[in-house]
């Protein structure tokens, strides 16, 4: 894919691991958005439902991306969690036409941001406003009023629009997401220094 | 806060129409209709304005989604899986009057109509006379029909003798030939799952009708393959309650409209009685756990019932319930008595203790739960005045009885620290209630013994209600671990061994403060210790203790004294918790007869 060739030349010359978590509820597209940054030929035809987890690696130039596809599952969320500690970024895909479960989506992220391994850090959330092509879908003006996103503060966070089975809005989204690790990564440095 | 937390209130936009919906619990269920994995409400809307209708509604989310006319008023609707072929398309069951209408695909799919009944002598004769004699004696033989009550007549003389006098030679001579014919009106509906390790199994449809039949349809063919009645005489449920499976062995609970209960098994035809209560049921339960029935009443009262119909506790709800539906959450455990109030507040029991409880606007006329779209414990809930409210689970939500517990009994400590007890003065009154004592001290006396009697008989009967409502030999008491008694009596007498296991069948509770108490007659068993304190049991260790039992012997003939029965031959054993007036288990061991000693 153009796009992580893209991202790679950020981490030009150092053998760079980073790993993006990607979460939100059942049903909301994660493991399609994942799909679609696979290369052609290991793109799977159709997706099924996620049991517990699955580590994605893409490698390109050098640089080793580590995509956690976690299940959305109810008796799976609690997984979230313990992946918390060791991410660089998060994605967290919504499903813009699930109406009903805009009060999950909120509660599920309003729990990641107070837990312990997160709270504290300054790391960039992605959200993935998916299923942008359904005609009842949100806006993403409107979830993220329903989302509450103005009250983070401490955490960079962006929403984009995204259509995960033609993959409309997903380069513009990890770009960011990456601009942002990268930002993340010289500050540390500098302060090592 | 905290225990209001448990919820999520699915929130509707203000400016999209909002559907409205008149429904009972009974016509509401919830299934995967389109095999699409999205879950949908399915409930049947009775407009009961001037000319009664109904429509299933399917809900999608909280939107109206498609419509279905029905020809009559659902007493029930009900959805299930027929066969195990894929991609599984659910059944939607709707009973209306005396037949089940199946939709597959939101098409008609079959229509089963429950067996007819003969109808009543006199009315048959009458119909083979009406179409023969002339019109002007056709009304005085109409009039004769009325004599027949009402539910024991067939559909066409109700009809006849609702028309006007004009119409009713035309009816008489257009349904002279069709046979006269009673059907009894179907009530209720439920479903008894096949065994399979598939998550949905094909379930058999149970049908109770209004004559008291109850009738359970193979899935595939729907055909009658089990009939019973309520019990040996005739009477109308009003709702069912089922659990088993129809392979190995089920249980019917069926309430009545005159406020029996009565209970169904397979192997019987016939449901025998096990309580009758005075008001009219609004809801009716039977959990899967420990088998037992609650049922909530007009009474206000929600009351749990064994199958051998004890009552167990009671709750004194603060509301007339409206309706009462089962919350079973497997990742804890557990099922919780959901009941909505009139008033609009929703109270959750988990057996005796009231877990959780929230407000809603308005009265909460029915309510179903279960997976709802994509999401697995959503509670949906419609108010008497149509409105739909859905409430998700929170993930985080446990149901811990203490939690509730522990506020009320704040409350209650308060109470009692801000009572003072109120001393008597030396006033006019104690004068000369002190006088009036010292003259009639016999008959005083008298009175006060007569009361120290029946108070004393008061506190050993409800002793042993006590002691007989624990007798298990697994401690049902939910707020502690759950233990397990088991006993086993060595030797043959007169000194016997009486070896006690005690097991704790939690997985991470320990159980801890426990006692064993024996309890013997004394003119037929010594103990030489009678009680044990326990150390805390952990989870998984059983522990053994053996106490000495001596059995009385006439010291000349060698024998047992006669007061001695082999009904009466027994030990009574008591597993107490320290500050707990209620035995965990009691448990009755039966003795063996006792050899002389050698």
């Amino acid at each position: 894919m153009g796009m992580f060739k893209k991202i790679s030349t950020f981490f030009k010359n150092k053998s760079e691991k980073v790993t993006i978590l990607v979460i939100g509820l059942n049903n909301s597209g994660k493991s399609t958005i994942i799909n679609h940054f696979k290369s052609p030929h290991e793109q799977a035809a159709i997706t099924v439902p996620t049991v517990g987890f699955s580590l994605e690696q893409i490698r390109s130039e050098g640089v080793l991306f580590t995509m956690v596809d976690t299940s959305g599952a109810w008796r799976y969320r609690s997984l979230w969690e313990h992946h918390f500690k060791n991410c660089h970024g998060i994605i967290y895909v919504i499903d813009s036409s699930d109406r009903m479960r805009l009060v999950v989506v909120r509660d599920e992220l309003d729990t990641l941001l107070q837990h312990p391994d997160l709270v504290n850090r300054s790391i960039p959330i992605l959200l993935y406003n998916n299923k942008v092509d359904c005609e009842d879908s949100l806006s993403s003006v409107k979830i993220a009023a329903a989302l509450g996103l103005h009250n983070i503060v401490d955490k960079p966070w962006h929403i984009t629009p995204s259509n995960a089975v033609t993959g409309e809005g997903l380069e513009d989204g990890v770009h960011w997401l990456v601009q942002q690790i990268k930002s993340m990564n010289s500050n540390n440095k500098k302060l090592k220094r | 806060m905290s225990v209001n937390a448990k919820w999520l209130q699915v929130i509707v936009d203000e400016d999209e129409p909002r559907p409205r919906l008149n429904t009972v619990t009974s016509c509401m269920t919830l299934c995967d209709i389109k095999c699409d994995n999205y879950v949908r409400l399915i409930a049947a809307d009775i407009a009961l304005e001037d000319e009664p209708t109904a429509t299933l509604k399917i809900f999608r989310g909280t939107t109206l989604h498609t419509e279905l006319k029905l020809n009559g008023i659902p007493a029930a609707v009900q959805s299930f899986y027929s066969d195990e072929s894929e991609p599984k398309t659910p059944i939607i069951a709707v009973a209306i009057a005396e037949s089940v209408l199946f939709f597959r695909n939101l098409k008609p799919y079959f229509k089963y109509t429950v067996p007819g009944l003969g109808a009543e002598e006199l009315e048959r004769d009458l119909w083979l006379k009406l179409p023969t004699v002339r019109v002007e004696q056709q009304p005085a033989l109409v009039e004769s029909l009325r004599s027949i009550e009402r539910p024991k007549m067939s559909r066409k003389s109700q009809k006849l003798i609702q028309l006007s006098q004009e119409e009713q030679n035309e009816f008489i001579l257009k349904y002279a030939d069709a046979t006269v014919m009673r059907h009894p009106n179907i009530v209720a509906l439920g479903c008894l799952e096949r065994i399979s390790s598939d998550v949905n199994p094909p379930s058999h449809l149970v049908i109770a009708t209004d004559n008291g039949d109850i009738l359970v349809l193979e899935p595939q063919s729907f055909g009658l393959i089990y009939q019973a009645k309520t019990c040996d005489y005739e009477t109308v449920p009003s709702m069912i309650a089922v659990h088993g499976t129809y392979e190995t062995d089920f249980r019917i609970v069926i309430a009545t409209r005159y406020g029996g209960v009565y209970l169904l098994r397979k192997s019987v035809k016939e449901g025998q009685e096990i309580f009758k209560i005075s008001h009219p049921f609004t809801g009716l339960m039977l959990l899967p756990v420990d088998q037992t029935i609650t049922v909530c009443a007009m009474d206000c009262r929600l009351v749990c019932y064994s199958k051998k119909g004890k009552q167990l506790y009671v709750n004194k709800l603060p509301a007339l319930p409206m309706c009462m539906i089962p919350i079973t959450l497997p990742h804890l455990g557990l099922t919780l008595c959901c009941v909505a109030l009139e008033g609009g507040l929703v109270q959750l029991y988990l057996q005796r203790y009231l877990v959780n409880e929230f407000h809603m606007v308005s009265t909460i006329g029915a309510m179903c739960f279960g997976r709802t779209g994509h999401e697995d414990y959503v509670l949906n809930m419609v108010s008497v005045e149509g409105e739909i409210f859905v409430k998700i689970l929170k993930r985080t939500a446990a149901f811990d009885p203490s939690e509730l517990l522990a506020l009320k009994g704040n409350v209650e400590s308060k109470a009692m620290v801000e009572t003072i007890l109120e001393k008597s003065k030396k006033s006019s009154i104690f004068v000369e209630q002190a006088a009036r004592e010292k003259q009639n001290a016999k008959t005083t006396y008298g009175a006060f013994q007569a009361e120290l009697w029946r108070l004393r008989y008061v506190a050993a009967r409800a002793t042993v209600d006590a002691i007989n409502s624990s007798e298990s030999t697994i401690s049902g008491d939910i707020t502690h671990a759950p233990v397990k008694l088991s006993a086993e009596v060595c030797g043959i007498g007169p000194e016997f061994r009486l070896y006690l296991t005690i097991q704790n069948m939690s997985s991470y509770k320990m159980a801890s403060n426990l006692t064993v108490l024996l309890h013997a007659d004394r003119r037929h068993y010594t103990l030489n210790k009678s009680m044990a304190k326990l150390p805390s049991i952990l989870p998984g260790v059983p522990l053994k203790i053996d106490f000495e039992i001596v059995a009385v012997l006439d010291p000349n003939l060698k024998l047992p004294p006669h007061t001695l029965t082999i009904e009466n031959s027994q030990i009574r054993v008591m597993l107490l918790k320290a500050r707990q007036t209620k035995p965990l288990i009691a448990a009755v061991i039966a003795m063996p007869q006792s050899e002389a000693n050698v």
